[in-house]
């Protein structure tokens, strides 16, 4: 992309750090007590999580009667936050696997919290599928295991067996690549901090590790295969939830397009979560130096992308309807608009499409107070979203007898809340626990950018190293890990 | 539910399960085969059947009353009885007084389903949604179970003695007694009460229906002199004009009268042929909905209208009309030639009927009927009707003596004044006043709780009794179940105050003997005749026929209506399908039944026309107050939501009879109970409101039409839990689709366009050659369903047959807010047209797609499609993603959404044992019956023959007036379903997606010349 | 370095990756025996300068990720067409297509759970191992090179000056019990 010049010009990472300084300025963070503005956040989270803790207990018990779905609109609140996390969690793959092969080295300062963003969202989205069963104490029964009922198997024609699969899989590789990605740098925790918890738990988690350069070998290799792996894992995932749609019968379901759509969509949404995170952590843990005004750019710049492709999916939408000459299609998308829930389409249209043209002015895209709403506005515009695919289609089907009109209880809305209370418990927990920049990355792309150290006068071949490094410093550690 | 295990159902049998062995044992242990009740009944047997079920009644119902010699325990197993094999009992339906015929459904020793008795010569095997949930009563457990004296639980012993005292010192004081009772058609109760008032000097026996016809007894009294109820026979008249009367819904008889009424507009699509029904009333009924030409006509019009139609007629017969029509509008011209001129065309083979309760108009309606020498033809006078006996003049002096307190002793049966009578506080306290009230009501009622005594009469479906809804028709009620109480017939108990006690059974069969046996001509000696009749259910005895009387012209005396002016409200009071006159009021089942009509529950509301309501700037839901005048007196106002019935007359206010009763408190807890759910009952704690202070008692009629209706808006809106939402097949204006205005989901056509062997042009024909593989080919049997939608009518009595046969659960009025309906089966109706809509019933079940998109979708495997074409559901595989809902077209599947309310231990004996009880967080949906499908096929592995076309009944088919539903194996060409679904009006349901629906319907015909007139009609009327 | 013998090893410092970089090809080049070199990040073509030769964990992923696809595939044939044939939804027994997704998953898992399984086996990492730190801060910004004194043409001094030319911030020498 075209940050990769620019990378090459300024430096990535300002304020001329030595690698020391980069152990220092993350590991601050881990060292002394939580500032009153992490216990404030903290506590906020923490009840909401426990609302939505009481919320889901009292579905449990109760039945999913407490929630406004009805037998026309079965899938609703539920479903959507489900398909809205597991979107927001697409992002930090992106960062951490895409963006690490296509060699944008801007990534290392935010890929760290990136990936810890999915691992969180993708354990707010497993939830929703389970307690939005009728028996969530079944759960298990999608997954095909021996059993003494025949034994009976799992519909392998399912779209929501091939959730479970994509779901678990997902989940699991992104948090074997985010351990990967810890080694490292726990164990300059381990060797930094003097006893306490977070040491044992460094000392623990970075399993022995030494720096020893064989290892680094081996890891680099490991690291990339997980990235060559998460890419098509990722786009497979969002790939197969939208199926959970597109391979119903229901008009405003039944669509090809689906795939993409939902994929850019994904993206869209999770990278502007990634925005409204950095932006945060950037200013509560002063680390404006790492994560500076171009990663804010560049990541508004992904948003006006896939802004984009969003907007192109919602012509299309109507034009394939239009096109189909089917009138229940047709009928599907003009009730999507004007009909009852017409005002959620028009909250989804403007965040997600109008908005974020804003983006298109660099003065926008590099002024954090305008940049950190429309983060939050599009994230609200792709529930919004979602939330108009899955109950405007099902609110007005084939059938005008069945008709029926959906309102969400407060048991089903405090789930929601719940789960961002989940969400941003365990992100702070992360920021008080875990080094929240890659700092093994950071340190190799230092001196992007930067004048090489002056040539020794008495030595020749130094100097002639130095050219040598002079010339691969655009490309310094190519495919490196941290 | 796996077909290939039918042993599934045998698991109370100690032989333990497996089909081979059932052939083995069976042979012997089968007394007789399940599909010929006529041989199933035997005394011992039922006897024993009833000693059982005084051991599961003793659980619910405590104490029972058990006659050692009669009831024996299970302590030996008697050898008639198979756990888990059902038995069938022909009896007679006591739902209302039109007496159809059933079949008792007994399984284990106590009765779990009624089904029509398809040999019964009036209901022929229909049975209607009050009938089917009659049932439900039984098990009531707020039932009296003892009698009371003076609003305590007292023992018979006292009751008597202190009735016998009072009753004494009336005999010698000469006071008088009188019996005020509903229609009574039983022949040996009458009797009884005849006898019991002999002993008194001054005693009357007074009859009244709260859904009163009793002008046109008196009309007939005027006519014929003979004060009768003509016997209609719709199946004889090719043309139908009727004048308010909704006999399909809730006029006299009306399982009888669908029949007749299907039964003569039956298409055979090679050469069609269909009667002619028009239909003149002010509210949209559901008589009104099947009719090929609809006019709504403004309440006093009716008279007008049908005075020119007589004078048309007696021009066209050249005979002398008395009465001048006043001629000063013709916006009724065309139609009035148009009926006349079809009347006249069709004498003798035509009917004209009236719901009026006005004695000019029927006293008309019988001068038309004559003139067309309809009398004998399409209305039978030799055999009269007995469904509708109350005399309301009758009743008018009642309430008189009642005022003045010349009444010493006062007997109810059946009744309940105090509520569906206009007389309010005053009729209650002269009630009050009467020394000596006793009732027989089963439950405390507005009624019994103002008696001094209540002598709770057994549930029909406990007592011997008798039947005569038509003359030399008779049906006999026989016990199905050991009184669950220590309840006591009717009979008896006025036999006991006679001095002459005897077992109801006695006093039944002695009348029969004496009066019954000696009019037939078939069986030779008693005993057989006997036998013969309580086996079948229903006997028919020739009456030696007396020359009927004849119509006198004198009777016709000119009279004019007044018409009220333009604009004035006129309020109009009907009672709905499933609430009658209230009677019925605490049966769950029946309040949560959708109206055909406006697919409205639990509840009863203002109708307005759309353009009324759009005059007054109502919505629907909102409050609105009503208020008449009853004699200068104001009534008091009567708040109702507001609902908005397209059809309706733009003067006329139509609000239902029968909500608003005290019993139904009990709904409080109806449904689930949580954190944010509402209420199940209006803010008076009752459903609905009692209608019944607006009626009035005047000129020897009820009359249930009330002019100068005061109606204002008092702010307040009342949610209606109504089941459907949008009401046409035409989608919403503001969402144009160009080309898809219009559903293609209910096809209709017209005789004519039949006659000229138009096609309907299928729109895409479904694929017949995918790009799958053939992998699924069934072989043996492939169930279907055919539905004949000129035929349904709407009535819904399938949907609570599917109900009680399914152990479909109640949900409540909150819920049924919610969109959370339970009914497997249901009835979709849709409106075509604007002002004067046409209206189309579709009965909704799952379609057992071959292609099921439900199936596809469910991850667990838990709804798989059987070798025989069955979806079935597997609840104890099902983790509730509600997947399969969601990706079916046809919305048929049902969420068990909490665990819903079975906490009345009595009450669920009424379960089917057959049936699954589904607990909370399942799917669930119509399975075509499968237990019933089982039962065949375990029946044809005993006898070792085929299952036969016709053997498998699912419940909605069975119960059907109409006979619209069939059901049978696609596979057998000869099977009736299987020529309904090469029928050229056969189509399916968005067959265009490919789905395959097992559910064929065969498209509505109406006896129209063409499309056109159609929109001409809706032109000039209205 | 076989166990058991003690040997002696020649520990240089660096503060700079470039000079590391420099310091390893010309011990390589002169033929001494690098033992290991500790750096706190991924040091560029220093595995060319070691002579690493490329991992070939590869494979494993590759043959990971073909087992796993391979049975589940096979699973789900079997458990549709074999073990419990059902008809869904009229559809053919064999539905390839809708068998992909799943079996794409599968395959994700195994290749990346078998590479990062073999990578903690060959690089002998565990959970609680005590690492073996040849000289504290390596995790911070030190980069260590360590030589072994292996036979007598070693020469010490020679090693230092060329430790020194490369600004090696320190270097000592140790005796190791491998």
């Amino acid at each position: 992309m075209a940050d990769f010049v620019l990378t090459t010009r300024a430096p990535l990472i300002a304020g001329n750090k030595t690698p020391a300084d980069v152990t220092r300025d993350i590991c601050h963070s881990l060292e002394g007590r939580p500032t009153p503005l992490w216990w404030g956040s903290f506590l906020f989270a923490a009840s909401l999580l426990l609302l939505g803790t009481l919320a889901v207990s009292y579905e449990i018990a109760t039945g999913i009667g407490t929630w406004g779905v009805n037998r026309t609109v079965g899938w609703a609140v539920g479903i959507t936050s489900f398909v809205f996390w597991i979107g927001i969690g697409h992002a930090g793959t992106l960062i951490s696997a895409i963006l690490f092969l296509l060699r944008q080295r801007w990534r290392t300062s935010v890929n760290r919290s990136a990936e810890a963003m999915t691992i969180f969202a993708v354990i707010c989205a497993g939830i929703f599928p389970v307690i939005h069963l009728g028996r969530p104490w079944m759960a298990y029964w999608l997954f095909p295991y021996p059993n003494t009922r025949g034994s009976l198997w799992v519909n392998f024609r399912s779209p929501l067996v091939w959730d479970a699969f994509a779901i678990s899989t997902y989940f699991t590789i992104s948090l074997v690549f985010w351990l990967l990605g810890l080694i490292p740098d726990l164990a300059t925790v381990r060797d930094r901090l003097r006893g306490g918890f977070r040491q044992r738990l460094a000392s623990v988690m970075s399993l022995g590790w030494n720096g020893s350069f064989r290892t680094w070998h081996r890891y680099e290799s490991v690291y990339l295969m997980l990235a060559g792996l998460a890419t098509p894992l990722v786009l497979s995932v969002h790939t197969i939830v939208s199926w959970d749609f597109a391979t119903g019968v229901i008009p405003g379901w039944h669509a090809t397009i689906f795939p993409p759509y939902f994929v850019a969509g994904a993206i869209f949404s999770g990278v502007a979560m990634v925005l409204t995170l950095v932006i945060v952590a950037r200013k509560t843990m002063h680390l404006e130096d790492y994560i500076t005004l171009r990663h804010i750019d560049v990541m508004c710049k992904l948003l006006l992308l896939t802004s984009g492709i969003v907007g192109i999916a919602y012509v299309t939408e109507f034009f394939n309807a239009l096109y189909s000459t089917n009138p229940y299609e047709e009928f599907a998308f003009l009730n999507r608009a004007f009909g009852p829930l017409g005002w959620a389409y028009a909250i989804m249209v403007s965040c997600n499409v109008l908005i974020p043209q804003l983006l298109w002015f660099r003065k926008v895209r590099r002024t954090l107070w305008i940049v950190f709403p429309i983060s939050i506005l599009i994230n609200v515009g792709m529930w919004f979203e979602r939330f108009v695919i899955i109950v405007t289609s099902l609110q007005r089907d084939f059938l005008p007898s069945s008709w029926a009109g959906y309102r969400p209880t407060p048991i089903e809305l405090s789930m929601l809340l719940g789960s961002f209370g989940l969400f941003f418990t365990l992100f702070l927990l992360f920021c008080r626990l875990l080094p929240v920049v890659a700092m093994a990355e950071v340190k190799g792309v230092l001196h992007v950018g930067r004048e090489p150290r002056g040539p020794d006068p008495e030595r020749v071949m130094v100097g002639s190293s130095a050219q040598g490094r002079g010339m691969d410093a655009a490309g310094i550690r190519e495919g490196g890990p941290e | 539910m796996g077909s290939e295990k039918p042993s599934r159902y045998w698991k109370s049998w100690e032989e333990g399960p497996g089909a081979t062995g059932l052939v083995q044992i069976s042979t012997s242990e089968f007394p007789e085969p399940l599909d010929r009740p006529a041989e199933q009944f035997n005394r011992r047997s039922f006897l024993k059947a009833a000693g059982f079920a005084a051991a599961v009644a003793a659980a619910g119902a405590g104490c029972s009353r058990a006659p050692v010699e009669k009831a024996i325990p299970y302590l030996i197993q008697p050898e008639e009885i198979v756990p888990g094999v059902s038995y069938f009992y022909a009896s007679t339906c006591g739902g209302c007084a039109t007496g159809c015929g059933v079949l008792v459904k007994n399984l284990d020793g106590r009765p779990i389903k009624l089904e029509g008795n398809p040999e019964h010569p009036l209901s022929r095997g229909g049975l209607c949604a009050v009938g089917q949930a009659s049932l439900l009563a039984l098990y009531d457990s707020q039932r009296l179970k003892a009698p009371q004296a003076k609003g305590r639980i007292a023992s018979w012993q006292e009751v008597d003695e202190q009735i016998a005292a009072q009753l004494a010192s009336i005999r010698t004081s000469g006071g008088a007694v009188r019996v005020l009772s509903g229609t009574i058609s039983s022949p040996t109760l009458n009797a009884e009460i005849q006898k019991f008032l002999l002993q008194f000097r001054d005693a009357r026996h007074v009859v009244y229906d709260g859904l009163s016809s009793s002008a046109i007894l008196d009309a007939h009294q005027q006519t014929h002199g003979e004060r009768l109820l003509p016997h209609y026979r719709f199946n004889r008249a090719t043309v139908i004009v009727s004048f308010d009367a909704d006999f399909l819904g809730t006029w006299i008889s009306p399982v009888e009268f669908s029949r007749d009424f299907a039964d003569g507009r039956r298409i055979d699509s090679r050469s069609p042929q269909m009667s002619y029904h028009a239909q003149l009333e002010s509210r949209m009924s559901l008589t009104g909905s099947k009719a090929d030409r609809r006019i709504s006509v403004e309440p006093h019009e009716l008279g007008e209208i049908m005075l020119r139609i007589g004078a048309r007629l007696a021009q066209l017969a050249g005979s002398a009309f008395p009465i001048a029509a006043r001629t000063q509008d013709n916006s009724y011209d065309t139609v009035i030639e148009d009926l006349a001129r079809r009347l006249w065309e069709s004498r003798g083979r035509s009917l004209v009927v009236c719901g009026s309760q006005d004695v000019r108009l029927q006293i008309l309606g019988n001068f038309i009927n004559d003139l067309l020498g309809n009398y004998g033809a399409t209305l039978d006078i030799e055999r009269p009707s007995q469904q509708r006996q109350g005399n309301d003049a009758n009743l008018q002096s009642l309430l008189d003596d009642l005022d003045k307190g010349n009444v010493a002793a006062l007997f109810l049966h059946g009744v309940n004044p105090a509520y569906d009578l206009p007389g309010g506080q005053a009729l209650v306290q002269a009630i009050e006043r009467t020394p000596l009230v006793v009732s027989f009501a089963e439950r405390l009622d507005e009624t019994s709780a103002l008696a001094h005594f209540i002598c709770p009469d057994h549930h029909p479906l406990e007592s011997w009794s008798d039947a005569e809804p038509v003359r030399g028709t008779l049906g006999i009620f026989q016990p199905a179940i050991h009184p669950l109480g220590k309840t006591r017939p009717v009979l008896e108990s006025l036999a006991i105050w006679r001095g002459q006690p005897r077992p109801a059974y006695d006093i039944l069969r002695d009348h029969w003997r004496g009066s019954v046996f000696p009019q037939q001509t078939i069986e030779p000696d008693f005993q057989t005749f006997w036998d013969r009749s309580v086996e079948a259910g229903y006997s028919e005895i020739r009456l030696k026929t007396s020359k009927p009387p004849r119509f006198q012209a004198a009777s016709l005396k000119p009279f004019s209506q007044s018409s009220p002016a333009a604009g004035e409200l006129s309020l109009v009071l009907y009672p709905k399908i499933s609430m009658l006159d209230g009677r019925h009021a605490e049966n769950p089942w029946l309040q949560e039944l959708p109206d055909p009509i406006s697919k409205v529950t639990w509840d009863n509301y203002a109708c307005l026309s759309p353009g009324t309501a759009q005059r007054l700037g109502l919505r629907e839901g909102d409050v609105v107050r009503l208020e008449v005048d009853i004699d200068a007196v104001h009534s008091p106002p009567l708040e109702l939501p507001v609902f908005i019935q397209p059809g309706q007359h733009d003067q006329v206010i139509a609000v239902a009879l029968g909500y608003g009763r005290k019993s139904t408190e009990r709904f409080a807890n109806a449904g689930p109970k949580w954190l944010f759910g509402g209420s199940d009952v209006d803010e008076d704690g009752r459903i609905g409101k009692n209608t019944a202070p607006m009626l009035a008692l005047v000129g020897g009629s009820l009359q249930y039409i009330r002019d100068n209706v005061r109606l204002s808006k008092i702010g307040k809106r009342h949610a209606l839990a109504s089941t459907q939402t949008h009401h046409s097949l035409t989608m919403p204006r503001e969402l144009p689709i160009v080309g898809g205005e219009h559903r293609d989901i209910v096809r209709e056509t017209t005789i004519a366009a039949l006659l000229a062997g138009e096609k309907k042009t299928v729109p895409v024909s479904p694929a017949t050659n995918g790009l799958w593989p053939a992998d699924h080919r069934y072989t043996g049997h492939r169930w279907a369903m055919a539905i004949d939608l000129t035929a349904c009518t709407g009535c819904s009595g399938c949907v609570i047959a599917c109900q009680a046969e399914n152990n479909i659960p109640v949900v409540g009025k909150d819920e049924v807010l919610r969109h959370r309906e339970m009914h497997w089966m249901r009835i979709d109706r849709y409106y075509t047209g604007e002002q004067d809509v046409d209206v189309v019933y579709q009965p909704m079940l799952c379609q057992q797609c071959d292609n099921a998109p439900c199936e596809t979708v469910c991850p667990v495997l838990a709804t798989v499609h059987s070798a025989e074409g069955l979806n079935q559901q597997i609840y104890n595989r099902c983790v509730g993603t509600r997947y399969c809902a969601n990706n079916c077209p046809y919305k048929t599947r049902r969420f068990n959404w909490f665990d819903y309310v079975r906490n009345d231990r009595l009450q669920n004996l009424v379960l089917n044992p057959d049936v699954t009880v589904r607990s909370r967080g399942v799917m669930e949906k119509c399975s075509f019956c499968v237990q019933r499908i089982e039962v065949a096929r375990i029946e044809s592995n005993r006898v070792g023959k085929p299952i036969a076309d016709g053997q498998i009944q699912t419940a909605c088919q069975q119960s059907c007036p109409s006979q619209a539903i069939v059901f049978g194996d696609l596979n057998d060409p000869n099977s009736r379903v299987a020529q309904m679904a090469r029928d050229p009006r056969r189509f399916g349901v968005l067959e265009e997606f490919n789905f395959r629906p097992a559910v064929n319907y065969l498209t509505v015909v109406r006896n129209r010349d063409s499309h056109e007139e159609n929109s001409k009609v809706n032109q000039n009327n209205g | 370095m076989s166990p058991g013998m003690s040997h002696r090893v020649i520990i240089g410092v660096f503060d700079d990756e470039a000079m590391l970089l420099e310091a390893t090809r010309e011990f390589r080049a002169k033929g001494l025996k690098i033992i290991d070199v500790f750096t706190p990040y991924a040091v560029h073509k220093l595995d060319s300068a070691m002579g690493l030769r490329p991992s070939r964990l590869p494979w494993i992923c590759f043959f990971g990720g073909c087992a796993g696809g391979a049975l589940i595939l096979w699973f789900e044939f079997w458990a549709t067409m074999v073990d419990w044939p059902l008809n869904i939804g009229g559809k053919p027994w064999n539905s390839l297509p809708a068998f992909v997704p799943a079996m794409f998953e599968v395959t994700v898992l195994c290749a990346g759970l078998a590479t990062v399984f073999a990578f903690l086996v060959l690089a002998r990492l565990r959970p609680g191992k005590r690492p073996r730190t040849w000289f504290p801060g390596v995790t911070d910004d030190r980069f260590v090179l360590v030589l072994e004194e292996s036979d007598a043409r070693f020469d010490l001094a020679r090693v230092r000056s060329l430790f020194q030319s490369f600004g090696a911030v320190s270097i000592e020498e140790r005796i190791e019990e491998a």
